[in-house]
């Protein structure tokens, strides 16, 4: 899987630029650049966590993702690194089902290198183009 | 860096910039910002203008979408905005209009102690404060709380730390809302906020947040700073941290539940992050009930800082933190939303007052005040950055008038945290620091080159306008001695 990803500039936030081939690879991007912001080389997959979310955009599905893996990280002490996600991509509802490989990390007694307090709605574009998906978000630090 | 704002303003009175209502179809109110010529042109600098605008448009906005000086572009509203809606006009709440740190706030103890008592022992200090106060990412707290006792910090606040020995009921008389606010609902909050706040009571955490030992250096009004016990070269403290983890996720969680409400209750908002609904609708009587329980977590979490401060110095010391003086002034709340009574138009309202870095500032007289303060006025407590000074000021009737009795949080942000980390070295910061007599301890460099002075606006300019415009009054500015970061 293409890992694809920069970091942009926001006065008090960071951005995220992230692409992907597909929407499975653009979300499973926009999670590896959400933990490489919070952890530095992750070790082990030793747990799997199933997930299911749905919204109404693709946008609002993004951010869910994001922030639902920033909770559970925060929660449940899980740090994800591999994604078997399906997402689909329906007019009505957009979905993401899937298996998420991590390790238990616990947050409280490891080193975290900043605090990202969520992902946000604001500037949030995901856009569909010739090489395949481009989005963006911002994370309020 | 942000794109910059194209629009123009109208100077409407010396401080008072306004985005007039036909500059975006849409807006229900004229966007007002209080700034001087030269903070305006910062202000420009990236987009904060137009979510002024943006806010215009939320429905049942009364009078103006408020800025104040420190205003610089956030997420829907902007840092330093201030909204009112009318719960009787179809008004809506905003979980964008508080933000993600529920109660993020500072808190200011005085001491009898002066900078000569303490000059010497200035290291000793913080190092005391920084093995002694959680600090730091993901920081974890001594205090365990079980599910049962997170709850009654939900309603409690400030008043269940008490109630576990951290501090004094006398605490309480200086805390806004007395420590805890009422009407929280700790059923309307998920489990996994509960999970997020169980390690995390009595922790400063990254980023703004910070202690410092602070001494006093000028005073602008000499019977204030009495009455409130102050003097030139007395030792102060002042506490800036929030809700944590906590309130984060019963933001995100509200904001899930309210980007619903936008088609349900057909609003026009420009923008995601303004998510909200009517204030009478079950999806905002669930969000103020979650909302109200971080806030009361953000005060126990505090009052449990201040606590561990008073311990700290009690160590270094080996005197009870009674025999210094060391007492609460004042604690305010600057991300909250909250319903106050307000004059508008020769009637009394009772109105939803978003205030998304911005402090309350009651004037003198307001019921609300403990009856200390009810001659001089809410203290008002702003932090600058930790190479400038901080200011104590009191609320006045004008701001009560014409702010929603509302005014600035802090220096406010220039640099954006990469710039930040681009432009400036850690080595020639902690050296100019320390030549200037301050003394840093964080858990991470970067946090420090991050909140380095020179990626602020400068808070006495900030400060000069919300006093020359009248929103509040200096007392008095204190220069930081040492400073524990995240």
């Amino acid at each position: 899987m293409m890992e694809d990803f920069e970091f942009f500039e926001h006065t008090a936030d960071v951005g995220v630029r992230v692409t992907g081939k597909t929407l499975n690879e653009l979300f499973a991007n926009s999670s590896k650049a959400l933990f490489k912001l919070l952890v530095d080389s992750p070790l082990k997959q030793n747990k799997k966590r199933e997930i299911q979310l749905e919204a109404q955009t693709l946008e609002e599905l993004l951010v869910n993702w994001l922030n639902e893996l920033l909770s559970i990280f925060f929660a449940e002490k899980f740090l994800p690194l591999e994604y078997n996600i399906r997402i689909e991509d329906n007019p009505q509802s957009k979905n993401i089902r899937g298996v998420i490989l991590g390790e238990e990390f616990n947050p409280y007694e490891n080193k975290i290198n900043m605090e990202i307090k969520a992902a946000t709605y604001h500037n949030l574009r995901v856009e569909h183009n010739r090489d395949g998906y481009t989005a963006e978000v911002i994370f309020d630090v | 860096m942000a794109m910059s704002w194209s629009g123009t303003f109208e100077k409407i009175a010396e401080y008072k910039f306004k985005i007039p209502r036909h500059y975006k179809p849409g807006m229900r109110v004229d966007g007002i910002i209080y700034a001087d010529e030269r903070l305006l042109a910062s202000i420009k600098k990236d987009n904060a203008p137009e979510q002024v605008a943006n806010v215009a448009f939320l429905p049942g906005i009364v009078k103006y979408s408020l800025a104040m000086p420190d205003i610089h572009w956030g997420y829907g509203f902007s840092i330093g905005g201030v909204c009112a809606t009318d719960p009787a006009s179809e008004g809506v709440i905003s979980p964008g209009g508080v933000g993600y740190d529920i109660n993020c706030g500072v808190r200011m103890l005085s001491t009898s102690l002066t900078l000569e008592d303490i000059k010497d022992r200035i290291s000793k200090i913080v190092d005391a404060l920084y093995q002694n106060i959680p600090s730091g990412v993901g920081s974890k707290g001594q205090i365990r709380v079980s599910y049962q006792e997170e709850k009654r910090v939900l309603l409690e606040g400030a008043r269940w730390a008490v109630s576990r020995g951290f501090g004094i009921k006398d605490d309480l008389e200086s805390c806004e809302e007395y420590g805890a606010i009422e009407d929280a609902d700790p059923d309307s909050v998920s489990e996994r906020a509960y999970e997020r706040g169980k390690p995390q009571c009595g922790t400063l955490g990254s980023g703004n947040h910070f202690l410092e030992v602070q001494v006093v250096e000028d005073i602008f009004d000499r019977s204030i700073a009495e009455k409130l016990g102050l003097s030139i070269g007395q030792i102060t403290v002042m506490i800036h941290s929030g809700s944590r983890g906590f309130g984060y996720q019963v933001c995100d969680d509200s904001l899930k539940m309210m980007g619903k409400c936008i088609s349900k209750y057909a609003i026009n908002v420009p923008d995601r992050q303004l998510a909200c609904a009517p204030i009478n609708s079950p999806e905002a009587k669930a969000y103020i009930g979650a909302m109200r329980a971080a806030a009361n977590y953000a005060w126990a979490n505090r009052q449990i800082l201040m606590h561990l401060t008073r311990q700290s110095f009690e160590k270094v010391f080996s005197k009870s933190w009674q025999s210094f003086g060391m007492n609460l002034i004042y604690d305010v709340a600057h991300n909250i939303a909250k319903f106050e009574k307000h004059m508008i138009d020769g009637r009394e309202k009772t109105l939803c007052i978003h205030r998304k870095g911005a402090t309350r500032a009651f004037g003198p007289g307001n019921p609300a005040l403990p009856s200390k303060y009810r001659d001089i006025g809410q203290p008002v407590i702003i932090p600058g950055d930790m190479g400038t000074a901080s200011y104590l000021l009191v609320g006045t009737n004008q701001a009560e008038e014409e702010s929603f009795a509302s005014t600035c949080h802090g220096a406010g942000r220039l640099k954006s945290r990469h710039e930040a980390l681009r432009t400036i070295s850690f080595e020639s910061l902690i050296k100019e620091l320390k030549s200037k007599g301050i003394e840093v301890r964080a858990t991470g460099k970067k946090t420090i080159v991050e909140e380095a002075p020179s990626a602020y606006k400068d808070v006495n300019e900030v400060v000069e306008v919300v006093h020359q415009a009248g929103l509040s009054k200096k007392v008095c500015r204190m220069r930081p001695l040492c400073v524990v970061k995240g």
